[in-house]
């Protein structure tokens, strides 16, 4: 059973020409229909995130920044993001949209959650909007599940770097955030030596991938550097920023992913989640739109079990070498900082 | 105080970026420096990055010729990521800054819009002296 949720209007976030656009929610909707699920569809309607859930990952007074600069008309925040008048309304539906849905895989014990919604969220930190994002859609759900005490594990495969997710869960206990990026490459960060803050050291895991890389290399990564992490790490959710512009055809990055390959990571995330009705994904990037409704379809399908063919996986790209390399640079990182930390402590 | 051998310097081919610039060709004509020209790829920009370094190249060109400083104390570093990570990363190799400079509009420096205030954030987070160079105000 799949519960969607999606904007019911999202067109007044839109600039002319910017490619995180409107036709992107109708691609993914597309892809969605492409595999006839009836009544395994369950529509989840459009719920607005409070300011006390969102206070949980933004500073207030960032908020009150953001909401009155889309009051005031809105315009260009930085070289890539921008809001309109109506964007405040519409992304505080994005980022209430995982809450929905979680609230319903709660009810039916059973199913996964997608979050067709837009603006994208995981470059936004606690006091900054940046790379598409206003408010960070996948970090509001994740506060939201550990406030209840859950141990939420987030598995980000958008060829950019979550920064905004990895900084507001830096520090975080009950958050294990896992990313899968080309690099380098917007926004920049990401590196394997980041490993998370003290309270929370080895939980954050990156996974930087050079142009080209295949599908069977980020596979690969995720089976071999962060697996071993996840399984010691026992989630209770499974949240997924799932981003679709690593595939081949998205004009935004240079990895060389096939529908096929998402379905291959969709079948790898399940298997981290700890039962039926504990995984959630969230929409980030994907801006080739025909890749954009094949990818979603490819990897619903592998969760849903319907019988949508993608393309064959990809095999073969570069990248082969780093992820051996990944493991040991993230262990010497790790290490050093246990050594800091452990120096840090009151000797009393 | 430690000896100013590097300025780094917030470059998106802005007319207030190319003040800062000028600004810091100066200053490193006064004391010996080097000067780094920083430009952050953001999102879009990677889609068009090489039509992009080709007219920040041209531009640091014609910056040099005016600017009468010698052409090998200038260098243009380009690197993905946010303008403002970027530029908190050139305290480190391979530019290890001892000074940023940013033009108080533009990449490096959305002054007067809070949301995206670079400025503010580098003012923030730097740990190495900060410089906001004003704009250059039209001729009355
Ligand atoms: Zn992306």
């Amino acid at each position: 059973m799949l519960f969607l949720n999606g904007p019911t209007d999202d067109s007044g976030h839109e600039e002319p020409g910017h490619p995180e656009r409107p036709d992107r929610i109708t691609a993914v909707k597309a892809g969605v229909d492409d595999l006839h699920l009836g009544s395994d569809l369950v529509i989840v309607p459009q719920y607005s995130a409070t300011r006390a859930q969102l206070s949980r990952v933004h500073e207030g007074t960032y908020l009150d920044q953001l909401g009155v600069f889309c009051y005031e008309g809105g315009g260009d925040i930085d070289e890539d993001t921008y809001a309109t008048y109506d964007s405040w309304s519409i992304a505080q539906y994005a980022a209430g949209g995982g809450l929905a849905v979680i609230d319903a895989l709660r009810r039916y014990n059973d199913g996964v959650g997608f979050i067709a919604a837009r603006p994208p969220g995981h470059h936004a930190l606690r006091d900054r909007a940046m790379g598409f994002c206003l408010l960070n859609n996948v970090a509001v759900a994740a506060a939201s599940l550990t406030s209840e005490g859950e141990r939420v594990l987030i598995v980000d495969w958008d060829v950019h770097h979550g920064n905004g997710t990895q900084a507001i869960f830096w520090n975080d206990p009950n958050v294990l955030y896992v990313s899968t990026h080309e690099w380098p490459l917007f926004p920049g960060s990401g590196i394997a030596q980041e490993v998370g803050g003290t309270n929370a050291l080895g939980l954050t895991v990156n996974l930087p991938l050079p142009p080209g890389a295949t599908g069977d290399i980020v596979r690969r990564a995720l089976d071999e550097v962060a697996a071993p992490v996840i399984d010691a790490f026992e989630p209770t959710w499974v949240l997924v920023s799932a981003g679709f512009d690593a595939h081949r055809a998205d004009p935004m990055a240079d990895l060389a992913l096939s529908s096929g390959d998402f379905a291959a990571l969709a079948r790898t995330v399940a298997g981290f989640a700890p039962g039926p009705g504990r995984l959630a994904l969230f929409l980030e990037g994907g801006y080739d739109l025909g890749a954009l409704r094949s990818s979603v379809a490819a990897t619903l399908s592998t969760l849903l079990g319907s019988s949508y063919q993608p393309k064959s996986a990809t095999t073969g790209g570069p990248g082969g070498d780093m992820v051996n390399r990944m493991r040991d640079e993230r262990l010497v990182a790790l290490r050093q900082a246990q050594e800091v930390a452990s120096s840090e402590e009151p000797s009393r | 105080m430690t000896a100013l051998r590097t300025i780094a310097v917030g470059f998106d081919g802005s007319p207030d970026a190319d003040t800062a610039a000028r600004w810091a060709f100066e200053l490193a004509v006064q004391v010996d420096a080097e000067v780094i020209l920083v430009h952050a790829v953001g999102l879009i920009e990677h889609t068009k990055r090489q039509s992009v370094v080709a007219v920040l190249e041209d531009s640091v060109r014609t910056l040099i010729d005016e600017g009468g400083i010698e052409p090998p104390r200038v260098r243009l570093h380009v690197a993905d990521g946010d303008a403002c990570s970027v530029l908190l990363r050139a305290t480190d190799a391979p530019i290890n800054a001892d000074l940023l400079v940013v033009g108080s509009r533009g990449q490096g420096a959305h002054a007067g819009m809070l949301l995206g205030s670079t400025s503010l954030e580098l003012a923030e987070h730097s740990t190495i002296p900060l410089v906001i160079v004003p704009a250059t105000r039209d001729p009355e």
